[in-house]
């Protein structure tokens, strides 16, 4: 009557891949004569002509500067449910994109690279903001990859729907307060839920992972260099305090709390919802994927609360694989560097790349976090400045914050097994009206004690 | 090729009987078995003593990989889940498909549109059934059930969003979606009984009860008892439906041991612990099949 379950199958698969890896992962990119050969993902599909057009004239530029490196890019792309068959099987290309909320645990595991060394001695690569560094640094000082674009969670709202419930879209909720004050006012008006928060798939845990962070507070702490866990703290219980009472008191946060990333997304997207807690980069999503009008996207910081330490961190970062040689190291570090960096000092990269993704219909100028100095950074929008087609207008307030708030990164170890263990607690609250606040993070703050003694 | 040419006896024997031919044929099969089949499962076998990145040489643990999952208190959260999603499921998923089967049966004219109809949402693919039904189970009063139960005055109920509601949802949609399959295999059990059955009982002024009771039910107890057995491994296995619909939530209520499996290792990349745990699920399933089909060897040979 079930339909039968592919999961014990996967696992299975991974485990039969792991005997395929010994033939493939031995192949050697370096050649005798000192030439290299490289793969790279995440080239655009042909239904984005113009920016996979882009990458592979910027290939052939690269070839032409570095004649002994051989680059092949294929359509390959981060995909949690494929990158262990990838590794398993050898078969992970060169240099690869993946969000920046898997880094650490993918280079604690070490199924990338260590590419410390490469980068130090760049140039350009060792001057990147290094509070957007740290994100990417293991905690023996390793470098897992490069970021190729930051941003810091914060409140994604709907400014059509603050206008409906007669709130200034110019003047989006700067602190807890007004946020709650904000959501009950579009619930009251409008009808749709004021804040909309994820709570499953392990971004319930991430969400208030981040609201810690503006409460005041990490969930792992550091003693003398060892990581320690810090989940029962009073952060924790203010944010967790914050949404218990928009829950139960206000109403104001839906009736839905199973809630994917997905699913905010099309919540957000179709105009159902007042504010969501996301990573900037859900400007691009809803606009180009889910038919969102640019207009009504706003964007407001993630408000601090007295003592608060930052912004949650995320974004991608390209990383290199595990099994490359070190002349592929030295090569991937190089291409990573001219095909994304460089554009920060040379006019001509940053004019292409932005011509090709406007020509695709993909956001230029989206909000972000600058990945190199603030000088570097005005030049370089001055060169795009042509081609943007987001209302930047509207994300004023975030970008004057972006240099106030920090920075902080996830939790440097076992981030998603907490992530994982903090959605259950973040459902409870908002499902269970009696839910024990204290008792929820107890347990996981002792879970993590034991995995962190591991 | 050829055979060793002082080979008598039975090797012979097998030769000349077409032994060899027979392997010869069947060598693709038992190669692609082997290879896609037979060896993964050797190697998550061996996988459970393992510890692996995928990357470096797996390195030998012994037994800690199991130690690992029986310290984990989501196991027996898991575990839990898992059995009440199979007490309900086969509670209901297993009359459902007989009931209904009976009823075509006695079909004239229409039965095989009624079975076409039975069959119909086979077809439609797992994830988008259940992507269809976590539309419906929208817990707001404006949802699509809730709508429907607030003309008969019920409602809302909150579906997916509380302990006591979420499994009881995921095993309708599951029903839903899987009735089909056993209703056609029930009915085609049903066209394999003897009319001359029903006719003696006719003619002894049997009712359509005792007909259906003491010849249809009767008549069809082997089909019915491996599809029990097949219901309960299945459902043992469950896994698309909590994941899709639920992520497990709320609260771990729908967390199954297949979900935990795949946590094991898409979230901690511990493929070990999640061999191990694999291993711990087939091996039960092993001995509840084997006590199963001793327990009714008896009965299903209808002695």
């Amino acid at each position: 009557m079930k339909k039968r379950a592919r999961s014990l199958g996967a696992v299975i698969l991974v485990t039969g891949l792991v005997a395929l890896a010994g033939c493939s992962a031995a192949e050697s990119g370096g050649d005798d004569d000192g030439s290299v050969t490289i793969t790279i993902g995440n080239l655009p599909s042909t239904e984005q002509a113009a920016s996979r057009d882009a990458i592979l004239a910027q290939i052939k530029a690269f070839q032409k500067k570095y004649p002994d490196i051989t680059v092949e890019a294929e359509e390959t792309y981060w995909d949690p449910a494929t990158f262990n068959a990838m590794v398993a099987g050898g078969t992970m290309p060169t240099v690869l994109t993946v969000p920046m909320t898997e880094i650490q645990s993918l280079g604690q595991r070490g199924q990338i690279a260590d590419i410390s060394a490469e980068v130090e001695a760049s140039e350009t690569l060792s001057a990147l903001n290094p509070t957007i560094m740290t994100t990417v640094t293991g905690p023996e000082d390793e470098i897992f990859g490069v970021p190729i674009n930051v941003y810091s969670q914060g409140l994604m709202f709907n400014r059509a729907i603050f206008e409906e419930a007669g709130l200034d879209p110019d003047a989006p909720p700067t602190t807890w307060a007004e946020v709650a004050s904000a959501a009950k006012t579009i619930t009251d008006k409008t009808g749709v839920p004021g804040l909309v928060l994820m709570t499953s798939g392990n971004l319930g845990g991430w969400t208030l992972t981040g609201m810690t962070y503006a409460f005041g507070d990490l969930m792992e702490t550091s003693e003398d260099g060892t990581p320690v866990a810090n989940v029962d703290n009073d952060s924790a219980i203010a944010a967790l305090e914050f949404i218990q009472d928009a829950r139960w008191k206000d109403n104001s946060l839906g009736a839905n709390f199973i809630m994917t990333s997905d699913d905010s997304r099309n919540e957000f997207g179709a105009g159902r919802a007042g504010i969501v807690i996301s990573g900037t980069d859900l400007y691009g999503d809803s606009v180009v994927n889910r038919g969102m009008d640019p207009q009504d996207f706003g964007l407001a910081p993630m408000p601090q609360a007295e003592g608060g330490l930052g912004a949650l961190g995320g974004g991608n970062v390209q990383v290199v694989s595990a099994t490359a040689s070190a002349e592929q190291r030295d090569a991937a570090t190089k291409w990573i560097d001219f095909a994304q960096i460089a554009r920060f000092t040379d006019e001509d990269q940053a004019v292409a790349a932005a011509k090709a993704e406007s020509a695709d219909g993909l956001p230029v100028g989206a909000p972000g976090l600058p990945l190199v100095g603030a000088d570097l950074f005005a030049q370089y929008n001055e060169w795009i400045a042509p081609y943007v087609n987001v209302p930047t207008e509207n994300f004023e307030l975030y970008a004057s914050t972006v240099e106030t708030i920090p920075l902080v990164p996830e939790p440097s170890q076992h981030a998603q097994e907490l992530y994982a263990a903090l959605d259950p607690v973040v459902q409870a609250v908002l499902t269970r009206e009696d839910a024990d606040i204290r008792a929820l993070l107890g347990d996981v703050q002792t879970q993590m004690e034991t995995l962190l003694a591991d | 090729m050829a055979p060793a040419p002082r080979a008598t006896g039975p090797l012979r024997r097998w030769f000349t009987g077409g032994g060899a031919a027979a392997l010869a044929f069947s060598l693709p099969m038992i190669l692609a078995f082997g290879f896609f089949s037979w060896w993964p499962i050797l190697n998550s076998l061996i996988l459970s003593f393992q510890q692996t990145n995928l990357v470096d040489p797996a390195v030998w643990v012994g037994l800690s990989n199991f130690a690992a999952v029986f310290a984990d208190p989501l196991v027996a959260k898991a575990a839990m889940n898992t059995l009440w999603f199979t007490v309900l499921s086969v509670a209901v998923g297993f009359p459902l498909p007989i009931l209904l089967a009976v009823a075509i049966g006695e079909l004239r004219r229409t039965r095989s549109i009624a079975s076409g109809f039975a069959y119909l949402p086979v077809i439609i693919p797992p994830v988008v059934s259940v992507l269809i039904f976590k539309q419906f189970y929208d817990p707001s009063s404006t949802g699509l059930l809730n709508t429907l139960l607030a003309g008969v005055g019920l409602g809302p109920v909150p579906w997916l969003q509380t302990a006591a509601t979420v499994m009881p949802s995921i095993v309708i949609q599951a029903t839903w979606a899987g009735f089909g399959a056993a209703t056609i295999i029930y009915i085609a059990a049903l066209a394999a009984v003897s009319p001359e059955l029903y006719e003696a009982a006719e003619l002894d002024g049997a009712s359509i009860r005792s007909r259906i009771w003491h010849v249809t039910l009767p008549q069809m107890r082997s089909v019915m008892l491996i599809m029990l057995l097949l219901q309960i491994i299945g459902a043992f296995q469950v896994f698309t439906e909590p994941f899709v619909m639920t992520r497990g939530g709320p609260e771990n209520n729908t967390l199954t041991i297949l979900m935990l499996i795949y946590n094991y290792t898409f979230i901690s990349g511990d493929y070990g612990r999640a061999a191990a745990l694999s291993l711990i699920l087939a091996a039960i399933l092993a001995l509840v099949s084997l006590l199963y089909l001793r327990a009714t060897r008896g009965w299903s040979q209808g002695k």
